[in-house]
C-alpha cells in the first residue's frame, strides 16, 4: 500500500467504521499509524487533530442517514431513530453506499439491513414490508425503463406479452399499502397477504392495482417469466389450483383489458 | 459545430424549483442553467422529460457530483458510459467534477473529500482527468473544493496543486469563488492572492454560493445562505481579470422560494456586470 493510499484509506476508516470517532478522539495519531499512514504524515494528521476529522465524518454520515430516513419515514419513525442510527451505523462499517446514485442510499441500506430486521423480534414482522413499500413509490417514479411504446400487436394466446417496463408486482405478508401515510400514525396493517402491480401512468404518477391471487398468478406468468398467453394462464390456473375454464378466461381476458387501458400492457410480442 | 458558451449569472437547477422552472418562471433572467448528471442519469420519469424541455430554453452547462477524480479506485464503468449518453445528448462545451475523492473500494460515500496537496497526487489525479476527458469525448474542467483538513504532509500549497494538476491535465478551471473565500477563512490565507496565483486563463466558469459556520473556528460550504458581500467582491476580482464568463449560483439547503433566488441572481448579475465592464476598460 502507497503513502497516499494509506491516507485515505485512514481517512475511510474514520469516516465508515464503528468507534472509529472514539478510537480517533483517544488517540489520532494511533489511529492513523494502525491504517498505514507513516512519517511526516502522521505529523501532519496528529496536528489537524480528531475533532476535525469528524466533521467530515458527521457531514458523510448525515447526510446519507437523513436521506434514508426520508426516503423511508413512515418505516423510520415506526423503528425509532436510535434503532435506526445503529442499523445505519452498522451498515457504513460492513458496507456502506455502493452506487453513485445518492437516491440509490435508501434501497442499499434497506436490502441489507432486511435480514436482520427479520430475524429480531424487536423488530416489528411488517415493517420491511413497510420500507418496500416507501420505497417502491420513489423506485417506480423514477425507473429509468417505462414510457415504452405499444407494440402495435394484437394479443395472440401463443405470444407473450410486452408490458411498461416500469411495471412491477410486489407482494407483501401485510397490508401496509392501506396504512395512512401520516408518518406519526402508530395504526398496525392488516396481516393478509397482499398483492399489487405497480406502475406509472402516462403522467408519470405512480398507481397500485390491487389483484386476487389468480390475477397475481396471471401476471408472473406474463410479465415475470414472459410466457406465452396461453401457456401462463395455464401455469397461474395451475398454482392456484383452480381449473382454466371460461369463467378464467374472462377474467383474465378483463385484467388483460383494463391493464391495455391503463397503459401497462402495450401488446403482444413479435 | 463547437457548443454556445453562455455568460453571464445561471442557476443550478434543483428539484425543488424545476417545476417553476418549467412554468417559465425563470425565462430571459438568468443566462443558463447548470445540471448535475446524476440527478437525471439512469433516471426515467417526469425530471428527465422536464430537463429535456428546458434544454430547448435554455444553455444547459453539466457539472458532476460523484466521479471521484481524486480517488484511487478505478472509474466505475457503469457511471462513465451513463455519464457519455447524458452529456452526447446535451452536449456542453465541457463537463466539470470536483477535485476530491469520494469513495474508496467500491464504497460510496457521496461527499467532496480533501485530498493530499502533493505533487504525486496531482500527477495521479491529472492522468484520472485526462483519462476521464478521453472517455467522455469532452474537454474537462475541475472545481476547488472547500476543504476542511490538510490530509498529511502538503509538499504544495493548494494554488500550487491545483495549477500543477491544471497543467499536467491540461484541463479547465471551474472556480468556486465562495470555495476560495472559505478556505482562506477557515486556513487564514489571503483569497486574492490564492486567485492571482491559479492560472486564471483557464478559468471556463465560476460557481457563487452561500456558506455557514459549523462552529467558532469553521465556515463550512453548505450552499445553504445568500451570498456574502466578500464572496461577490471576489467574483468582481475574478470578472475584472477573466472577462466574461458563466457564473452559476448555486443553493442546495435552505432553499427560498424561486423568485427569491432570480431576484439574488440579478443582484449578481449586477455585480457581474460592473465587473465586466471595468475589465473591458481596461482591455480596451
Amino acid at each position: 500500500m502507497s503513502t497516499q493510499d494509506a491516507r485515505l484509506q485512514m481517512m475511510n476508516a474514520l469516516l465508515r467504521k464503528r468507534g472509529a470517532d472514539e478510537a480517533s478522539r483517544a488517540d489520532l495519531r494511533a489511529f492513523a499509524a494502525e491504517h498505514g499512514v507513516q512519517g511526516d504524515d502522521l505529523d501532519a494528521i496528529e496536528a489537524v487533530g480528531a475533532e476535525r476529522f469528524l466533521v467530515y465524518r458527521s457531514l458523510v454520515q448525515n447526510r446519507m442517514r437523513n436521506t434514508i430516513a426520508d426516503f423511508i419515514e413512515r418505516t423510520a419513525a415506526r423503528l425509532g431513530m436510535k434503532r435506526l442510527r445503529a442499523d445505519f451505523a452498522d451498515w457504513m462499517d460492513q458496507c456502506a453506499a455502493r452506487s453513485p446514485y445518492l437516491r440509490d442510499v435508501p434501497a442499499e441500506f434497506v436490502a441489507w439491513v432486511t435480514p436482520r430486521w427479520r430475524e429480531d423480534d424487536a423488530v416489528p414482522d411488517y415493517l420491511v414490508d413497510l420500507a418496500r413499500h416507501e420505497l417502491l413509490e420513489y423506485d417506480i417514479r423514477n425507473d429509468h425503463r417505462g414510457g415504452e411504446s405499444p407494440t402495435g400487436r394484437d394479443l395472440a394466446l401463443d405470444k407473450p406479452l410486452r408490458f411498461d417496463g416500469a411495471a412491477r408486482l410486489m407482494t407483501y405478508d401485510y397490508a401496509v399499502h392501506k396504512l395512512s401515510s401520516d408518518a406519526q400514525s402508530t395504526e398496525l396493517p392488516e396481516h393478509t397477504p397482499s398483492r399489487l402491480l405497480v406502475y406509472r401512468d402516462p403522467d408519470a404518477k405512480v398507481r397500485y392495482l390491487e389483484l386476487t391471487t389468480l390475477a397475481h398468478a396471471v401476471l408472473v406468468q406474463l410479465i415475470e417469466h414472459r410466457r406465452p398467453v396461453a401457456d401462463g394462464l395455464r401455469a397461474a390456473c395451475e398454482s392456484c389450483g383452480e381449473p382454466l375454464d371460461d369463467d378464467r378466461l374472462a377474467i383474465a381476458a378483463t385484467l388483460l383489458s383494463d391493464l391495455a387501458e391503463r397503459g401497462v400492457l402495450l401488446g403482444a410480442e413479435a | 459545430m463547437q457548443p454556445q458558451v453562455p455568460t453571464g449569472v445561471g442557476l443550478g437547477l434543483r428539484g425543488a424549483f424545476l417545476r417553476d422552472i418549467v412554468r417559465g418562471d425563470a425565462d430571459d433572467k438568468i443566462a443558463f442553467l447548470e445540471v448535475a448528471p446524476e440527478n437525471y442519469m439512469h433516471r426515467g420519469g417526469r425530471s428527465p422529460k422536464r430537463l429535456a424541455t428546458l434544454a430547448e430554453r435554455f444553455p444547459i452547462i453539466t457539472h458532476g457530483l460523484m466521479m471521484s477524480i481524486g480517488g484511487t479506485d478505478p472509474f466505475d464503468e457503469a457511471y462513465m458510459a451513463e455519464l457519455k449518453v447524458f452529456l452526447d445528448r446535451y452536449d456542453p462545451a465541457w463537463h466539470s467534477d470536483h477535485i476530491c475523492w469520494s469513495g474508496m473500494d467500491g464504497a460510496v460515500l457521496h461527499d467532496l473529500l480533501p485530498i493530499p496537496f502533493t505533487t504525486q497526487t496531482a500527477k495521479r489525479v491529472a492522468a484520472r482527468i485526462r483519462e476521464a476527458a478521453d472517455r467522455l469525448e469532452r474537454p474537462m474542467a475541475i472545481e476547488n473544493i472547500s476543504w476542511y483538513l490538510q490530509l498529511g504532509k502538503s509538499t504544495l500549497d493548494e494554488a500550487g496543486f491545483i495549477t500543477e494538476v491544471l497543467e499536467r491535465a491540461d484541463c479547465g478551471l471551474l472556480l468556486d469563488v465562495n470555495n476560495v473565500f472559505v478556505n482562506a477563512s477557515n486556513h487564514g490565507f489571503d483569497a486574492r492572492a490564492w486567485i492571482d496565483a491559479v492560472p486564471l486563463d483557464r478559468v471556463v466558469q465560476l460557481h457563487i454560493a452561500g456558506h455557514e459556520p459549523w462552529d467558532d473556528t469553521l465556515l463550512v460550504d453548505t450552499h445553504g445562505a445568500d451570498v456574502r458581500d466578500e464572496v461577490r467582491d471576489l467574483l468582481s476580482y475574478v470578472i475584472e481579470r477573466t472577462g466574461a464568463k458563466p457564473v452559476l449560483l448555486e443553493r442546495d439547503s435552505n432553499i427560498p422560494p424561486l423568485s427569491e433566488l432570480l431576484a439574488e441572481a440579478a443582484s449578481l448579475q449586477a455585480v457581474y456586470d460592473a465587473a465586466l465592464a471595468k475589465h473591458q476598460e481596461a482591455s480596451a
